[in-house]
């Protein structure tokens, strides 16, 4: 079995042993309350695009549409209005580049003569007529944890090999319709190989490579022998061949080539192909770009970077503990850890408009990212530009997305506080005029004043926790117990191989003000997967999520027990 | 004021850069040192002067105005010294999954990150041949690298002169990827050689469909329609017009001749074979039909294939009139070169001159580059190493090599730390005790888990 296929079992068997159980004090995610006829938001601080902000403005949606945004907006009769003083509203965030509720494709079946020198296209990874809408299911719950963080609109990219196939624009509404803005958007590649690469060729990058450049010289040459025989007489007839066709919107440049490129490496890499064989290119996933920002200019390539940012691991160690060498060998790794904070000031100050994808983030990560850029030196503009009007440039819908303005779609973010506030919470999204409505959390002072209890947080002690996912519901323990400044903790869950509970050490528990934030490993089909798991805590009860990397988030609750011996 | 001058050298030299996008050649004049030049006997108490990366002027007495000068009283200065096997700077070594894999480039996965340039640099090596592994019957277009070590662009380290090279493979290795592995042919010897002759029968076939396609294009109102495109065959033609230099690895002399006569009957003089452990067996042979073999020093055992080897197999290479170089095909080896050559002058008796040849001019025609780099002449490019002894000595150390005339290393300004690129997160990074990377069969191990890793466990 490939790794590829055991992770997926994996996460088929935590998905068993998580539930779900829906409780009154989740938000509404079922998008039902359709602002159906006419509605006003009253009294907002509205942000229409980077830059253009209106105090106490109102905004007049109508049959999903903005219908006007402004100060002096007459209220019809008929309208709703609803007040949101002491709001912030903000265009709807578009994802330039997401894998939210994007299952696998089919395993293709081998052919009785196959030979892994010369594969089928479906099982090297080639595969450019996929539709991703085809293994796309838009109840996924991954898409109300984006949705959660004020994302509106994504661009869904095919799983797979080197050529997964095609992506698709669609808005994160109401899951009753099918949400799609457009198919077949852009052609995906990556360097990956199939099934983890290396057996079957194309194997290695090399090979991936000279794989692209022979499928895209063979679909130029399949296209003119297409239009020779239908303008003439005695030629052969062409041999129809699915990835060719597949290929003629990007080799008649009519869809772009969204290339998945991290670091500069890849990028230059991504870049030669576009220059060898001149189609449109968008570079998706980049997280290391100020090396190449020239290159990106003069190649006229679009970017989407990643909105993943790496743990801070470093900025905080002891280094009068460390010896002179880890010292030199630390510092290092902080200039590093920095420099990964500023790639989205690079691209700025180079003056790409970049936009960002969520591919590989968490979206609970979402706002304390931005923040983290911004203090890096994006500017505030810049980093509402990235998450609206930039993405719907690159993908071609700024004619009804990106900013609040009349007439376009009613995708919008209402916040507790502006963008980048440290208290900001996602009060309302409105996608495709459909409103979600989120619980706001009540921020508690340092030191718990609200909370009712004498002074700090304690966690310290024994949990009882149920979690919930669509397939069902589970529950274990959290012993969890203070060691000086810091924290240690066992958690017990559902065994994933069957049998009773299994136990993990808790890892990285940290805990700033009342929230909660730790990590365990789970062992299972041989794999070893990362649960993260973060929550408020509120006197003897938490209230949070455990989330799986791109597979999403579910919710959890515990309650503090005293432990019985 | 030192550092201002440094910041506006800085930008002056950054400006120069990306307005030409031509990698950075160095002014250095070096002073009364001995100068091995290896094609022209050796030198005492000599001056080289380079100008703009190249050697401008050999002699006594030489001055020149703003230009940075060396005194290298009592030192030796060589040619930089060139590695013809080489896997350094190498994202990707193999393309392990097809017996033919002409179309693939090395060129492509250059990491210009890696900290084995410096070490090569290090070494005194300032150019290497960087290969396909040799999991293929044929592999992968080979890319010979300068080494620019520092600007993180592939682009600089390519050398834009060199001749096109292409790696094959004969033996244990293709036939345990691809026959034992696969189920696929080559299985054995004789498959090796079915698939390399059927490469290029194939390749006569592409040649005269892709003619016969353009000659009928020529004609006024016709409408030919175009044949399919193969990057892969559209390689092999190249080579059979000569346009190529094959590097074969190979072992046993009944291989090595086999594939000489494969490629009299295509009428293929480009040649250059590597490892050659039994090419002592047939050196007159590689004398006359081929531009060489580029051997190690003393490695052979790793493998069945490679039990029977000399110590004096550089030695009997050389006197049979065969060019001859020595090679690493490691990123360890390639610190010292010049200790390799010098192991086969201990064996082999040959002279200094020919044993500085082996690791220079040597490796630099069989890579097609001879009249650029590989000795000290004039109008030569300046790839220089000063030693502070003579090379060949036990106790020799280099001490600064240049690239274009440009210093990359220098021992008295060697910091701790080196590296281009350092991960975000980790201040150790995984450190493998045995060392994978730069060898051969990289990338090709699963391959051959199932029967047993300690019996094939070998990577050359």
């Amino acid at each position: 079995m490939s790794p590829k296929i055991q992770v997926f079992k994996s996460i088929l068997v935590l998905v068993f042993f998580l539930s779900f159980q829906y409780t009154k004090a989740q938000s509404d995610p079922s998008g039902e309350k359709r602002v159906t006829g006419t509605i006003a938001i009253k009294n907002a601080t509205i942000t229409t695009a980077p830059g253009k902000t209106i105090q106490n403005g109102t905004i007049l949606i109508k049959n999903g549409l903005i219908e006007a945004v402004g100060t002096n907006i007459t209220i019809p009769k008929e309208a709703q209005v609803i007040s949101a003083d002491s709001l912030f509203i903000y265009p709807g965030f578009i994802d330039g580049a997401s894998t939210a509720g994007v299952g696998k494709a089919p395993e293709p079946e081998k052919p009785s003569d196959y030979n892994p020198a010369n594969p089928p296209d479906d099982i090297a990874g080639i595969t450019p007529w996929r539709n991703v809408i085809d293994i796309y299911d838009n109840k996924n719950n991954q898409i109300n944890d984006w949705r959660k963080s004020g994302f509106t609109i994504a661009q869904l990219i095919p799983e797979g090999g080197m050529m997964p196939g095609k992506t698709a624009i669609v808005l994160f509404g109401n899951p009753s319709s099918t949400n799609i803005l457009s198919q077949n958007s852009a052609l995906v590649v990556k360097f990956q190989a199939a099934r983890g690469g290396g057996r079957i060729y194309p194997g290695t990058p090399l090979g991936i490579m000279a794989k692209f450049r022979d499928v895209y010289k063979n679909a130029e040459l399949a296209s003119r022998h297409g239009k020779l025989f239908a303008s003439n007489n005695g030629l052969n007839r062409p041999e129809i061949n699915k990835t060719y066709e597949a290929m003629y919107p990007v080799v008649d440049k009519n869809i772009p080539v969204l290339f998945e490129a991290n670091d500069d490496i890849e990028i230059r890499r991504a870049l030669s192909l576009q220059k060898e064989n001149g189609f449109r290119l968008i570079l998706s996933g980049v997280s290391s770009v100020e090396k190449v920002t020239n290159e990106i200019k003069a190649a006229n390539a679009q970017v989407l970077l990643s909105m993943k940012l790496p743990d801070d691991k470093v900025t905080k160690a002891k280094m009068e503990e460390l010896s002179e060498e880890m010292q030199a060998r630390t510092k290092r790794v902080q200039e590093a850890y920095q420099s990964t904070l500023k790639q989205a000031a690079f691209l700025e100050a180079a003056g790409i408009p970049f936009g960002f994808t969520s591919m590989g983030a968490k979206s609970g990560d979402t706002f304390k990212n931005l923040r983290l850029m911004v203090e890096n030196g994006l500017t505030e503009n810049g980093a509402l530009a990235a998450l609206t009007i930039n993405n719907a440039n690159i993908l071609g819908i700024q004619k009804f997305a990106g900013t609040l303005e009349k007439g376009k779609s009613a995708n919008m973010v209402i916040l507790t506080a502006p963008l980048l506030d440290e208290e900001t919470q996602v009060k309302h999204v409105v996608a495709d005029g459909f409103m979600f409505d989120y619980e706001i959390k009540e921020k508690k002072n340092g030191n718990g004043e609200k909370n009712g209890t004498n002074g700090a947080v304690a966690i310290d002690g024994f949990w009882e926790y149920t979690s919930d996912t669509p397939a069902g519901s589970s529950s274990g323990t959290l012993e969890i117990k203070k060691e000086g400044d810091s924290y240690k903790g066992t958690i017990t869950y559902d065994n994933p191989a069957g049998g009773g509970q299994a136990s993990s050490e808790m890892k990285n528990i940290n805990l700033s003000g009342s929230n909660l934030t730790f990590s365990f490993d789970v062992a299972a089909g041989g794999m070893s997967l990362v649960v993260n798991v973060s929550g408020e805590v509120s006197g003897d009860q938490i209230s949070g999520n455990l989330s799986l990397a791109e597979y999403g988030s579910f919710p959890m609750n515990a309650t503090k027990k005293p432990k019985s011996f | 004021m030192k550092k201002i001058i440094y910041i506006i050298a800085a930008i002056l030299v950054m400006g120069w850069n990306s307005a030409n996008s031509q990698t950075q050649k160095g002014s250095v004049l070096i002073k009364n040192a001995t100068v091995l030049t290896v094609t022209k006997g050796i030198l005492e108490d000599t001056d080289v002067l380079v100008e703009n990366g190249i050697i401008k002027k050999i002699g006594k007495g030489l001055t020149a105005s703003n230009v940075t000068t060396i005194d290298a009283k009592g030192k030796y200065v060589m040619p930089g010294i060139i590695d013809a096997h080489s896997h350094v700077a190498l994202d990707a070594v193999n393309e392990g999954t097809a017996p033919i894999t002409s179309e693939v480039r090395m060129a492509d996965v250059i990491d210009p990150y890696d900290i084995g340039l410096y070490r090569a640099l290090a070494g005194g090596v300032t150019v290497s041949h960087a290969m396909h592994g040799s999991a293929n019957a044929i592999g992968g277009q080979n890319i010979t690298l300068k080494h620019r070590y520092g600007s993180g662009n592939p682009d600089d380290l390519i050398m834009k002169d060199a001749a096109r090279t292409i790696k094959f493979a004969l033996g244990e290795n293709p036939t345990r990827v691809h026959g034992r592995g696969n189920g696929i042919q080559p299985r054995s010897r004789m498959g090796v050689e079915a698939v390399i002759r059927n490469g290029f029968n194939d390749a006569i076939q592409y040649k005269k469909t892709w003619e016969t396609y353009n000659n009928a294009l020529k004609v006024k109102g016709a409408t030919p329609v175009p044949p399919k495109y193969s990057e892969r065959l559209q390689t092999l033609v190249d080579i059979l017009d000569g346009k190529i230099i094959i590097h074969c690895h190979s072992y046993r002399a009944d291989e090595i001749y086999m594939l000489i006569n494969v490629c009299r009957e295509f009428g293929i003089t480009n040649i250059v074979f590597s490892h050659v452990n039994e090419g002592f067996k047939v050196a007159p042979e590689l004398a006359a039909y081929t531009m060489g073999a580029s051997v190690f020093a003393d490695w052979w055992a790793y493998k069945f294939e490679v039990y029977y080897s000399t110590a004096f197999n550089a030695a009997i290479l050389t006197q049979n009139g065969v060019i001859t170089s020595i090679n690493s095909d490691s990123g360890e080896l390639i610190r010292h070169l010049y200790h390799e050559a010098g192991k086969a002058q201990r064996y082999g008796e040959l002279t200094d001159e020919q044993t500085l040849a082996l690791i220079t001019i040597n490796p630099a025609k069989q890579l097609g580059i001879a009249d650029k780099v590989g000795s000290i002449e004039e109008g030569k490019q300046a790839d220089l190493v000063i030693f502070n002894d003579h090379p060949l000595s036990v106790y020799a150390i280099p001490q600064m090599t240049f690239v274009d005339g440009v210093k990359y290393f220098d021992i008295n300004e060697d910091p701790n730390d080196m590296r281009l690129r350092v991960a975000a997160t980790e201040s150790i990074e995984p450190i493998f005790l045995k060392e994978h990377d730069h060898k051969c069969m990289h990338g090709v191990d699963f391959f051959f888990t199932n029967f047993g890793r300690s019996l094939f466990d070998h990577e050359h």
